[in-house]
């Protein structure tokens, strides 16, 4: 009994030691509060910036008519019309309109050939041909979808009129124009937002990378000036790895549990992103997210020999990361393997988990495996930080006696 | 001249002896860019998202609902992996992660079509995902209007229509679809032109700033400078130039990724694209000179380069484009080479632009060069006086 309490005060004070040394060591070192601290702020108020209106409308588009008519014409103002594309010039002929295209001063050109009305009231097909660029993907999207709806709708009113012309009731003739009534509706985010798409995954993701790099920064200085020693308590040789690996955690996780609280709550409020799911859900989760990111942190710190090798060499892993987490690219679309591969980054499940707590409302429950990859990894990374850590002691000079 | 290119190639082989001593220069220069390229060449490797789950809550239960059901599923996209039994499990099984759509068939729907009362059929995308959901939106609407117009034919064509009436009839206004550059619709054209070249310029920025934050650093800025033969113009050309040799090996691995993985086309000029992919380089390395010429602290330059390179994907407008971002979003995002770079790269090997259109993006990004010019007596300063060196 008597060494058991022994035992519990020792890593008390170890604990207390560990932190207060760790807290010393990202405060008075310029570069890790940088990252630690700011660095998660300043990326995530940016982005919000960058992608601040959210949505692409007006596109400039080009439309070429060569019918001249009325029809034309109308046709012409329906696609000035809409939200997502306005007619910007009328080119006079393609050459023209291939030009403007290359200036970059139109996206998306329509052709309406000179028999436009005539077929139209002969009650022939008219064509009209479009040229969208695809190399933009959102640009593409926008004016395709303005363009076909336009024209949808165009041929739908003709065509009622051809039916009523013909001497079908109006109901019936409804029907017979359009006999499925089809509507698409995005759940969510329904204005498809960029900022509300992408946001939430990169804040995610720059969490686990600051993480990585800061705690990086901090273990290859200790390295390289040889400070793990200052790890050991004053006036004992003897030490334990377990409180010192949970002590640097209890640090990072204080920290980023003030920065994450401002970044998921005000900065999230600030720019309306989807905010389905409830309090309690989002804060066990991020929770258990960060600790996982925490210990991967611990466990990655260990490998790096000086202060700057963790941003030299991890920087750059930023877009993999994002990469593999499914957001920027569907999973569809990877090899399987390497989506199952990514499992062991934290963010990987991360990003799945909060994505589906905080845009789409899911419950703990609804999120289990999430969850329980996770847990998996802090087994895994934590176990590997006290090994490692260990190690280093060792090596360092504080001996078990 | 023929003094400082002495003086340019004895420290040139001086960065060179370094590179050999110094394992950082290898992980960065040599085995970070190897992983980096297999990663690249292995993600994209299968080019296009197929089969993306989706849940059908057929209300009907007929032989009508079932066929629209199939022409969803046939879809490339689509790939229906749930018959949901009502919305509610559905709505659980996109929260499960397990769908990514669901369509709803009322109960009435053949009923409806053979009665000639219009039906309504509903489809819910999610729009966390906005790829995900573009693909998806596209494929099912298509797949939905092909069978409405397969509906509206037997319906014209039982009042006596001939089929090119009918024809006319259902869509009088007839597109003829053009999709210019990208002609699959292959979001890894996209991603992978973005992805690489910020991966490069990353290295591009890390690797120079290294190269010459360890001379002060470590204190050996004087003997580089000596080396130089006292001249800074000479000592920082000889230390870049094998740094740069490396990256542009690694760019035109790159390239070769690009057009032979990926399988992006080249439809424009190959020499302009090389030479714009140089300037991009230089561009990167000019900034970097100048970072740590001015904070004379390489790991504070790291930071702030290392920071500075991330945002430049963001700004290039590849994914969220820059004529829908605010005015001063707008000013900021000319402060990034790689903006120039994905217009280059977009006009030379997607449109096919004329190189008069590339022309000024090229300018821009040499433009750039200016910047170690500008900042070389700071640069010397730096080097000649000890009280630089070796800050942390």
């Amino acid at each position: 009994m008597n060494r058991l309490t022994r035992q519990l005060k020792s890593y008390r004070d170890q604990f207390v030691a560990v932190v207060r040394n760790e807290f010393r060591a990202v405060f008075t070192d310029e570069g890790a509060l940088l990252i630690v601290v700011f660095a998660l702020l300043i990326y995530s108020v940016s982005y919000s910036l960058a992608y601040g209106p959210q949505v692409l409308r007006n596109v400039p588009i080009g439309v070429v008519d060569n019918s001249h008519t009325a029809a034309s014409r109308q046709l012409t103002a329906l696609f000035d019309a809409g939200p997502n594309a306005y007619v910007a010039y009328e080119p006079t002929d393609m050459e023209e309109a291939r030009e403007l295209f290359f200036q970059r001063r139109i996206y998306g050109i329509v052709y309406i050939p000179a028999d436009y009305e005539r077929r139209l009231l002969d009650g022939r097909q008219a064509d009209v041909a479009i040229y969208v660029d695809a190399s933009y993907f959102l640009m593409y999207r926008q004016v395709f979808q303005e363009l076909v709806a336009t024209i949808g709708l165009t041929g739908a009113e003709v065509g009622l009129q051809r039916l009523v012309a013909r001497g079908a009731e109006l109901p019936q003739a409804e029907a017979i124009v359009q006999p499925v009534v089809y509507q698409s509706h995005n759940l969510f985010n329904p204005y498809l937002g960029y900022g509300s798409f992408a946001m939430p995954a990169i804040i995610i993701v720059i969490i686990q990378q600051t993480l990585l790099i800061g705690i990086g920064m901090i273990g290859g200085t200790w390295r390289e000036k040889n400070l793990y020693r200052r790890l050991c308590p004053a006036g004992r040789d003897r030490m334990s790895t377990l409180p010192i690996v949970v002590g640097r955690a209890a640090v990072y996780l204080l920290i980023y549990g003030v920065t994450v609280c401002y970044i998921l709550g005000v900065h999230y409020k600030l720019f309306h992103y989807p905010d389905n799911g409830t309090t309690g859900a989002v804060v066990v989760f991020t929770a258990i997210y960060l600790a996982a990111a925490i210990a991967f942190g611990l466990a990655l710190s260990l490998l790096f020999r000086t202060r700057e090798s963790s941003l030299l060499l991890l920087l750059w892993t930023s877009i993999p990361v994002l990469m593999l987490s499914g957001v920027s690219f569907p999973r569809e679309g990877m090899p399987d393997w390497l989506y199952r591969l990514g499992q062991l980054l934290p963010s990987s499940s991360g990003v799945e988990g909060f994505i589906r707590i905080r845009s789409m409302g899911a419950t703990l429950a609804e999120v289990l495996p999430e969850i329980r990859i996770l847990l998996l990894l802090i087994v895994l990374y934590g176990g590997l930080a006290l090994f490692g850590t260990h190690r280093v002691l060792c090596s360092a000079g504080c001996r078990r006696r | 001249m023929k003094a400082f290119l002495h003086h340019t190639a004895a420290a040139a082989r001086r960065e060179v002896g370094r590179m050999g001593r110094m394992p950082m220069y290898r992980r960065l220069l040599f085995y970070l860019p190897l992983v980096a390229f297999a990663f690249f060449a292995v993600f994209f490797s299968k080019g296009v998202a197929r089969n993306i789950p989706i849940a059908v809550v057929d209300d009907d239960r007929t032989a009508l609902s079932r066929k629209l059901a199939d022409m969803i599923d046939a879809t490339p996209t689509a790939w229906i992996a749930y018959q949901a039994q009502s919305m509610t499990e559905a709505e659980r099984l996109m929260r499960d992660g397990e769908v990514m759509a669901v369509v709803l068939i009322p109960y009435g729907f053949e009923k409806g079509l053979l009665g000639n009362v219009p039906v309504a059929v509903e489809n819910y995308v999610t729009g966390t995902n906005i790829t995900v959901n573009g693909l998806l939106s596209k494929d099912i609407q298509t797949a939905v209007t092909t069978f409405s117009a397969g509906v509206q034919l037997q319906l014209l064509t039982a009042r006596g229509m001939s089929d090119g009436q009918a024809m006319a009839q259902i869509m009088p206004v007839r597109f003829d679809r053009h999709v210019l550059f990208n002609p699959y619709i292959n979001y890894g054209y996209y991603l992978a032109p973005s992805f690489m070249p910020m991966m490069l310029l990353i290295l591009a920025v890390m690797a120079t700033i290294f190269a010459v934050g360890t001379e002060l650093k470590y204190g050996t800025a004087a003997e580089w400078l000596h080396t130089g033969g006292g001249s800074m113009t000479a000592a920082l050309t000889g230390k870049l130039l094998p740094v740069t040799a490396l990256l542009l090996l690694q760019a035109f691995v790159m390239l070769f990724i690009l057009l032979e993985v990926v399988g992006v086309p080249m439809n424009g000029s190959f020499a302009l694209m090389a030479v714009g992919t140089v300037c991009f380089l230089l561009a990167y390395q000019s900034i970097a000179v100048m970072i740590v010429a001015l904070m004379a602290n390489m790991r504070l330059s790291l930071s702030l380069g290392g920071g500075y390179s991330v945002f430049a994907f963001t700004f290039s407008g590849l994914t969220f484009p820059i004529m829908a971002m605010w005015a001063p979003m707008r000013w900021l995002s000319r402060c990034f080479p790689f903006t120039y770079y994905t217009d280059l790269f977009i006009d030379q090997m997607m449109r096919g632009a004329p190189v008069v259109y590339s022309l000024p993006d090229l300018g821009y990004m040499a433009l750039f060069a200016v910047l170690p010019m500008l900042v070389l007596p700071r640069l010397r300063k730096v080097c000649t006086e000890p009280k630089f060196w070796g800050r942390e």
